[in-house]
This record gives C-alpha cells, structure tokens and sequence, in this order.
C-alpha cells in the first residue's frame, strides 16, 4: 500500500492535490482513500492533506503515521514543529519539498535517513494568485515518484477533478501538473509500497483513547479574557508587512484599525508596532497604509534574515 | 440618545479589546468589521453566536473575547439572548446581581442565521422587545461551509451551489428589520470605521431590539487577495452597491452617500466570484442590470 502526505497552508490547494492523486491512482486500477485533515483553522494555515492506495481493499482509517511519501508545497511549513512535516519519517520514506533551494541545502538542514528531493518552485510568492498551482504540481510530482501512473492518466485525473473550472484554467493547471511529472522523471518509481498491516499490528494513537468525564469537561466553560492570544496564527504568515517608519506619518488609525487580527497598536507617541506572534500576512495594512510606508517581504527572508543576524 | 463623541478618524481606539489568534482566514471582513465594533460594545457584554465561521472564535479553551460567550443552533441565538436578557433581568430583581454589573445582550451570526434559518426567532425576538444587540456580518454566503448560496447571496455571483451565477436576488434585511419597527436598524462595513464606531454607539445608547448588519468581504468566499479587503468594502461603499444607513425613530437616514458613484463594475472586477461577468462572450448583459438595480435603488433615495 502508498501512503503519501501532503502538507500546505490553506488556500494552497492540498485537498485538490490528494484528489487529483487519488483520481489518477484509480484510474490506474487502484483502490484509493484520500481526505484532506480540516482543523478548525483557515486559509493560511497549516494542513495536510493524505491518500492511500492499494491492489486490495484498504482497511487503514485515519491519519498516515508512516509515510512513504510526503510532499511539501511551502517549504516556510518545515520549520514549523505543530505542522508535523517530518512527522513518520523512516530512511525508507522520501520527502518532496517544493523549494527555491537545493537538494543539498535541505539535506544537510534537516539530516534525515531517508531521500530528500527538490521540486523547483516557481517564481516567489509575491503573487498569491499563483499558489493554488502549488498543488497541482505536487500532484504531478507525486504521480511520478509511486511510478505506477502513466502521464495521461495524471492529465485526465486533472481534468476531472478540476471539471467545474473555466476551460483556460483547466490548461494551466494540466500544464503546471505535466511539468512536474516530466521534472521529477529521473525519480520515477523511487517511492515504493509498504506492506499492509494487519488490524492486529495496529496500534492506535493516544488521542484516541475514550476517558469519561462529568459535564465540566465535556461542556467545559473559559474562564480568562483573550486566551486566543495563545494561538500563534504569526506561523500562516507567507509574506510580512515590514513599517518603514521613516515613512509613518503616525496617522494613528489607518493600519491598526483595519487590521482584522488587533495585531496593530499605537504606542503613546503615535507608532504603530505590529505583532508578528499573531500576523496572518493578509497584506491589508500594506494595502492601505496612506504613505505606503508598510512592505512586503516574502517570511522566508524574513526568517533567513532573523537566523543570520541581520536586521530585516 | 447620546450624540456620538466621535468626531474624527483620530478618535477611533489605538489598542483593541478583541484577542488576536483567531482562526479566522487571513484578511477576513467580518473579523475587521467585528474588531472594530468590539471596541465600542466592550467586555461588559454576553456573545450568543449561532454557528458559522464565527463559531469557531471560541474554541476551547481559547476566545479572543474579554466577556461572555455562548453558542447556539443556527436558527436560534435570538432565542439564546431572549434566556441570557432574561437571566440577567431576575438576577438583578432579585439583588443577586448589582444593576452596575449588567451584561449588554449580544447576538453574532452570518447571514445564513439572519436573513434565513434564524429569520423566525428574530422576528419574534422584536415582537417582544428583547433589549438586545443583533451583529449580523454578512459575507454573502454560508461561508463555514464553503460558501454555498444564502438568501443575502447578491445577483450573478458564483457560489459552490450557483455555479453559473445565484438566480435570486439578495434579500433585504434592513428593510425587514425595520418593517417591524424596532428602536435601531444600521449597515455598516469595517472600511468605513468612522461610520460604524458612531453606529455602533448610537446602538449601544438605546434600549430594545437593534441591528448592526456588516458587509463582510470573504477572500476566501468571495475569492479576492486578502489584501484587498478594506478595498472591497470601500468599493462596495462608492459604487452604491452597500447603501451606509440608519432607521430610527421611524425614519430612514443615509449616512455617506456617495456623492458621485462609480461604475458597479469596479467592485465587481476585483471579486472571482463575478469573473464570469467579464469573460469574452460573457455575461455583460448582467453587469448592466446590476447598475440598473443599483441606479433605481439611490433614485428612489433621491427622490
Ligand atoms: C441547522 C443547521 N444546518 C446546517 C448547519 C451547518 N452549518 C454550520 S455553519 C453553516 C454556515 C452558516 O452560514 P452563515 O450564517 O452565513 O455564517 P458564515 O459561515 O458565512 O460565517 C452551516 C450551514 C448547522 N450548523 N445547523
Ligand atoms: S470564510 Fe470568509 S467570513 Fe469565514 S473566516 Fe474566512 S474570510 Fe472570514
Ligand atoms: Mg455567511
């Protein structure tokens, strides 16, 4: 059995990617399962998205603890422990990650047992219209690494999942997922099956392990203000709106206001400063700020900038 | 009524009361348009929030809230704040609680709850005078869900359930609110903060029954970069599309007409949701209605 996880933020089109795989693995003669795992978070944060496919019926339920394969479509997702990229990894499970760096540059930071590969990513982010293409071209890339998928069956599985589409954006996206099924050909095949475990070997995660409580618990009431500000929604972040404050002419309102996320506030002399623990990178205070004194730079540089000591 | 002590942009708070770390998408509308009206409502109140997106501000145990909140079925938050008014009101009769530790009663829903399943409850709510405070943030859809058609779904726009464009006509909820002559009826949209900071006090000054309903632009619903948001709304504003207006006391008042409108069209354009007006042998026909619906609208204003 294939076990393949893909990982992106919502928006990305992880879900569409788990399809178009699994579409392509059934037309292949395969039985297929694939889900995508909705938490209660939205576009931009971490998700992933599975399949399985076998010759016989799958019996598996659930997430996959033990990848063969696992696709990354945003590489800024590695870093981030609670998106659980590398979560199963064995010297036998290949990981993806569509990147601008190099092979060697991500085998060497992440020191896994098992292959690494690159799919070239496509220009930077600055166009988040481009994303959604994100997962059509993991789709690609994962159909010719299991090896058992000829390219057009990829094609027709494109086709069909995204069926309800405009023609024009139907193409593209037949053209973003070929292109990386002829990318990663070399591969081809380099992810194999795993053997089917039986419902005796299955050990179930610890989660899942029923404990009665009394109402308290179970309709359980919050008994603090703002506990959201535990949450660091600042890990959805693709691009980071930097404030030139030379620029600021402290207007006092325009950002902060219009910051869905109160993540803007104004010291007593009138600067704004922004939060970056909870910023989603929703760009609307660059898009409105009067002087245009708030950038955008893509979070990896950002990160990158953070990690080396230079001021960003 | 008190008048409003807002005068100018420079009023509006610099610090916010609602928490950050919501799951609210990147660059959701509603959570702009609801940020702002928390500063004004303040932490002294109790949230009733019908399922939708915004159930999920408060998932245990995390609210971005400073006050109370609680959840019920879609169709029934103004029921939920009819017990929460009620609860309060015995508690303060019988001397359990002191009259200065009141709770302002808040209802939050999206427009699936307020233009359709909760229409029933609300009407009734009214009818009794339940002094309460209805939030509608309307994203035009039953977004949680993936945006499938409301009856707040405007003309023309593609929906997962309408996907060659919603056939019906997008209700009007002001007007059925203010059919039943409750003490205050507002729209507002989180572009214009000035607007809806003095509309939300105004509302918060009175007693009974009253609406703030938010157009919400939803990127993700209304399929825009989430940039644009406060864009969308504006434009929504300057093309007439979202009338800013109040009833009180039995009158109907704009607040910021546009003085000169600009074409439906550049609101349209910036929104997926209407690309198929635009495509080449299109539906451009609809465009033109659109403008007309909307011209008809502010000539029966001006009139
Ligand atoms: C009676 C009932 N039917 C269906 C649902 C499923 N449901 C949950 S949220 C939602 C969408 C609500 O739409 P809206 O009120 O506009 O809020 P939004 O999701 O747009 O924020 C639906 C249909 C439900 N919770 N209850
Ligand atoms: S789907 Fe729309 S309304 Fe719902 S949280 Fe996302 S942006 Fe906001
Ligand atoms: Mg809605």
């Amino acid at each position: 059995m294939y076990r393949i996880r893909f990982h992106g933020r919502g928006g990305q089109g992880m879900k569409t990617a788990s399809r178009i795989l699994g579409s392509a693995f059934f037309r292949a003669g395969y039985e297929v399962q694939d889900a995508p795992r909705y938490g209660a978070e939205r576009r931009g944060a971490p998700i992933f998205a599975y399949v399985r496919a076998a010759r016989e019926p799958i019996n598996e339920r659930g997430v996959i603890a033990e990848p063969d394969l696992v696709i990354v479509a945003d590489e800024s997702l590695v870093g981030i422990a609670a998106a659980g990229v590398c979560q199963g990894l064995s010297e036998r499970s290949v990981l993806l990650i569509n990147s601008h760096e190099d092979v060697a540059t991500w085998t060497h930071r992440l020191n896994l047992a098992g292959p690494v590969l690159v799919l070239p990513a496509r220009e930077a982010v600055a166009d988040r219209a481009e994303l959604p293409f994100a997962g059509t071209a993991c789709a690609g890339a994962a159909a010719v690494l299991v090896g058992v998928i000829p390219r057009d069956g990829l094609e027709a599985a494109v086709r069909e999942e995204l069926g309800s589409l405009p023609q024009q954006v139907i193409d593209q996206n037949v053209a973003v997922a070929l292109h990386a099924y002829d990318e990663m050909r070399d591969h081809a095949g380099l992810v194999r099956e795993a053997p089917t475990r039986s419902a005796k070997d299955y050990e179930p995660p610890a989660w899942l392990e029923p404990v009665f409580e009394d109402a308290r618990h179970s309709a359980p009431a919050i008994h603090a203000a703002a506990t959201s500000v535990q949450v660091r929604t600042g890990l959805w972040r693709t691009l980071r709106p930097v404030i030139d404050y030379d620029r600021c002419n402290k207007c006092w309102w325009v950002c902060s206001t219009f910051c869905p996320d109160s993540c803007i506030s104004v010291t007593d002399d009138g600067v704004p400063e922004i939060d970056y623990d909870h910023c989603k990178g929703c760009m609307i205070c660059v898009a409105k700020c009067p002087p245009h004194a708030i950038g955008a730079i893509p979070e990896t540089d950002a990160r990158d900038a953070a990690l080396t000591g230079e001021p960003s | 009524m008190k008048e409003s002590v807002l005068k100018r942009m420079k009023d509006l708070p610099s610090s916010h009361l609602l928490g950050a770390g919501t799951p609210m998408c990147a660059g959701c509308g509603g959570l702009e348009a609801l940020h702002e009206i928390y500063d004004q409502v303040g932490a002294k109140s109790v949230f009733v929030n019908a399922a939708g997106c915004m159930t999920l501000l408060a998932t245990y145990p995390f609210t971005p809230f400073r006050g109370s909140w609680l959840y019920t079925a879609m169709a029934s938050a103004p029921a939920g704040a009819q017990g929460v008014r009620d609860a309060l009101d015995i508690l303060i009769d019988s001397g359990r609680l002191p009259p200065d530790e009141d709770l302002a009663t808040v209802v939050l829903t999206g427009d699936g709850a307020a233009y359709g399943m909760g229409l029933s409850a609300t009407s009734g709510a009214i009818e009794r005078g339940l002094d309460f405070l209805y939030i509608c943030y309307d994203n035009e859809g039953y977004a949680n869900t993936g945006q499938q058609a409301s009856a707040a779904t405007p003309h023309g726009a593609q929906t997962s359930t309408t996907t060659l464009g919603y056939a019906g006509y997008k209700k009007d909820l002001f007007g059925i609110w203010a059919a039943h002559r409750p003490t205050y009826v507002a729209t507002v949209i989180g572009a214009e903060p000035l607007d809806l900071a003095r509309k939300v006090q105004k509302a918060m000054s009175l007693a009974g029954p009253r609406l703030i309903l938010a157009l919400a632009p939803c990127p993700t619903g209304w399929d825009f970069d989430p940039q644009y948001t406060a864009d969308v709304g504006r434009l929504a504003v300057q093309t007439g599309i979202w009338p800013l207006k109040e009833y009180v006391g039995g009158e109907v008042v704009h607040t910021k007409a546009p003085k000169q409108r600009l074409p439906v069209e550049e609101y349209l354009r910036l929104q997926g949701r209407y690309a198929h007006l635009f495509e080449a042998g299109g539906q451009a026909g609809l465009i033109d209605e659109i403008q007309a619906r909307v011209d008809a609208y502010w000539d029966g204003v001006e009139r």
